[in-house]
């Protein structure tokens, strides 16, 4: 196990001790959404402002099923995963084919789209109310309603998530992810159909945003209509980007930054959000790869000085 | 039987006829050149054969097959690869992943294309670090491409289209923007690979290709103006007209 997994998997284990498990939970459930968005951002590089699309469908699909249904949490979970990925598929179809400018406007007119029917749809989805008293059925005996117990399940699904993720990046199709993503054309003339494997990306995106996206209304018991808006879609990109597109473990340490400074932060300073601001400067304008970059340089850095400090005793120059 | 035939190929622009009723034959194993001034419509004959632009008229028959009208991707599959005359690579991937994925493409198949780790597929490796061979890149694979030097680049380009393994190579000026010696290097390595693909390869100095060419074409206007062996390509006086013409303006 590579020392990026024991850091990790000590997170998982420390951090219901520090912070409130709601918390803690949510933080794993953003970076399995920030996971999906990254193959899209970091890997492939498209920039997908309409990722709640996939998160809130798949959160309303459950927690309409969970709330008439009560139907077995693994169900659900594979159902919302499933919607996840159909409601890429349909989005991706459209977008694919587009670049730039309009590939980003498109992913949000669409997120709108799906956000006015959830508006609309009172009916199912309680509109501005949000779809309230969704249920965590137990598993295996297991009472999920218990917050510690939920987190160790959330956790231990954000690590098949990463684990997954990692292996679907070190796949031939992360390396023809990237090979679209530096040059598309070159990518076609060497045999690959690129809008076809866009498309695959959005919808293993997609996947990953509708298994958070469940994970999420089981946590607060409540789908609310923001679930589906395009603040949500922003708050992922701007986690991922501050914590790295450029790397699988980016989003992961985004979301600890943002949930956390959102949840911490905002309970006493109101406009919060101006830290992120401030946060996401920094990082446009000297860490292009956010946190990974900056803590990259920082090593390289303390060890370039060690390099310098080492042969000038030796010398004994001054 | 010939390789590819180029039948009655035409491309307009506009009221720009880029390339105008080319019809060519390209023997198996041979070394084929195109030479023409600047905007004679070379690279877009290129642009036709590889599925970049719809042609206007005409066909396109590789190996007794029709592939007129076979959009990009499909065509590596086919077997043809090309080199771009503007190096055209993926920047900030290594050498090696620039071949990989150049090579995996053309790989026997795509089973556990988002599952099984890179470092399993071997054969698809083994082609990628030859073709970084053929090029005489193999110390540098693990540096990014947009790192290593303009001719290198140039190398890496070649490599490209080696690692997929192709039966029709169509080489597009791969000494463009190289030093004296460098072209030296790139003209060496081009006949290194002759006998092993058949190369269509064009190139802008005449002097470059004499030796080299099997055949060669000379385009001028969108038209193939002459056509034959090097021999009888230097005693032709419309190509010295053409050619000297052309090369005064460029
Ligand atoms: N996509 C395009 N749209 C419009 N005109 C084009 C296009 N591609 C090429 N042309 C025009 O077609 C003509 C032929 O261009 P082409 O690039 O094929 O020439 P070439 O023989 O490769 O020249 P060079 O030796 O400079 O590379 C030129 O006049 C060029 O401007
Ligand atoms: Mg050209």
């Amino acid at each position: 196990m590579s020392r990026a997994w024991l850091v990790i998997v000590a997170a998982v284990v420390l951090l219901p001790v520090v912070v409130r498990h709601a918390i803690a939970t949510e933080i794993w459930i953003f970076a399995i959404f920030g996971l999906g968005l990254n193959l899209l951002l970091g890997y492939t590089g498209l920039l997908s402002f309409g990722q709640s699309t996939f998160f809130g469908s798949a959160a309303y699909v459950a927690g309409y099923l969970l709330k008439q249904y009560g139907i077995n949490v693994f169900v659900v979970l594979a159902i919302g995963v499933v919607v996840g990925a159909v409601s890429a598929a349909l989005v991706g179809y459209l977008c694919v084919q587009r670049s730039g400018l309009y590939f980003i406007m498109l992913t949000f007119a669409l997120n709108q789209m799906f956000y006015f029917i959830a508006y609309q749809w009172t009916s199912v989805t309680g509109g501005e109310d949000g779809m309230p008293g969704i249920g965590r059925p137990a598993v295996l005996g297991v009472d999920f309603r218990q917050p510690l117990a939920y987190y160790v399940f959330v956790a231990a699904l954000f690590l098949v998530s990463l684990w997954v993720m990692k292996r679907i990046v070190e796949s031939p199709l992360g390396k023809i992810l990237q090979a679209i993503r530096e040059n598309e054309v070159r990518a076609l003339s060497v045999g690959y159909n690129a809008p076809r494997l866009k498309l695959l990306a959005f919808v293993i995106g997609g996947a990953f945003s509708g298994l958070a996206g469940v994970l999420y209304a089981m946590l607060f018991g409540i789908v609310p209509l923001e679930a589906i808006g395009f603040v949500f879609s922003g708050n992922v990109v701007f986690a991922t980007l501050i914590g790295g597109s450029g790397s699988l473990y980016g989003p992961v340490i985004g979301s600890f930054v943002f949930i956390w400074l959102s949840e911490s932060v905002s309970v006493v300073w109101a406009r919060w959000p101006l830290l992120l601001g401030v946060a996401f400067v920094i990082v446009v304008l000297f860490f292009r790869g956010g946190c990974v970059e900056a803590w990259a340089r920082f090593w390289s850095w303390r060890a370039a000085r060690r390099a310098r400090v080492v042969p000038a005793n030796a010398d004994g120059a001054p | 039987m010939a390789l590819l035939n180029i039948e009655n190929l035409s491309k307009a622009f506009g009221a720009l006829t880029a390339v105008n009723g080319v019809t060519l034959e390209v023997q198996p194993g041979s070394l084929y050149s195109i030479i023409g001034p600047n905007g004679a419509g070379k690279t877009t004959l290129f642009n036709l054969l590889t599925g970049q632009l719809p042609p206007t008229s005409g066909r396109i028959v590789f190996d007794g097959q029709d592939i007129t009208g076979t959009p990009a991707h499909r065509i590596a599959h086919l077997g043809i690869a090309r080199s771009f005359q503007r190096t055209n690579l993926f920047p900030a991937l290594s050498l090696l992943d620039n071949v990989w994925v150049a090579a995996f493409a053309r790989g026997r198949s795509w089973r556990g294309l988002a599952w099984r780790r890179t470092d399993r597929f071997h054969e698809v490796t083994e082609r990628a670090l030859a073709a970084l061979g053929d090029v005489g890149l193999s110390e540098k694979a693990h540096q990014l491409a947009r790192q290593i030097s303009h001719g290198e680049q140039r190398q890496l380009e070649l490599a490209l289209a080696l690692a997929a393994a192709p039966r029709l190579l169509l080489l597009d000026e791969p000494a463009a923007g190289l030093s004296p010696d460098e072209t030296q290097k790139m003209v060496a390595l081009v006949r290194g690979l002759k006998g092993r693909y058949t190369i269509v390869l064009i190139e802008h100095k005449m002097d470059i290709i004499m030796g080299v060419s099997d055949r060669i074409a000379v385009m001028h206007f969108g038209s193939v103006i002459a056509e034959g062996t090097p021999a009888e390509i230097q005693r032709n006086a419309e190509v010295r007209r053409a050619y000297l013409g052309g090369m005064a303006a460029g």
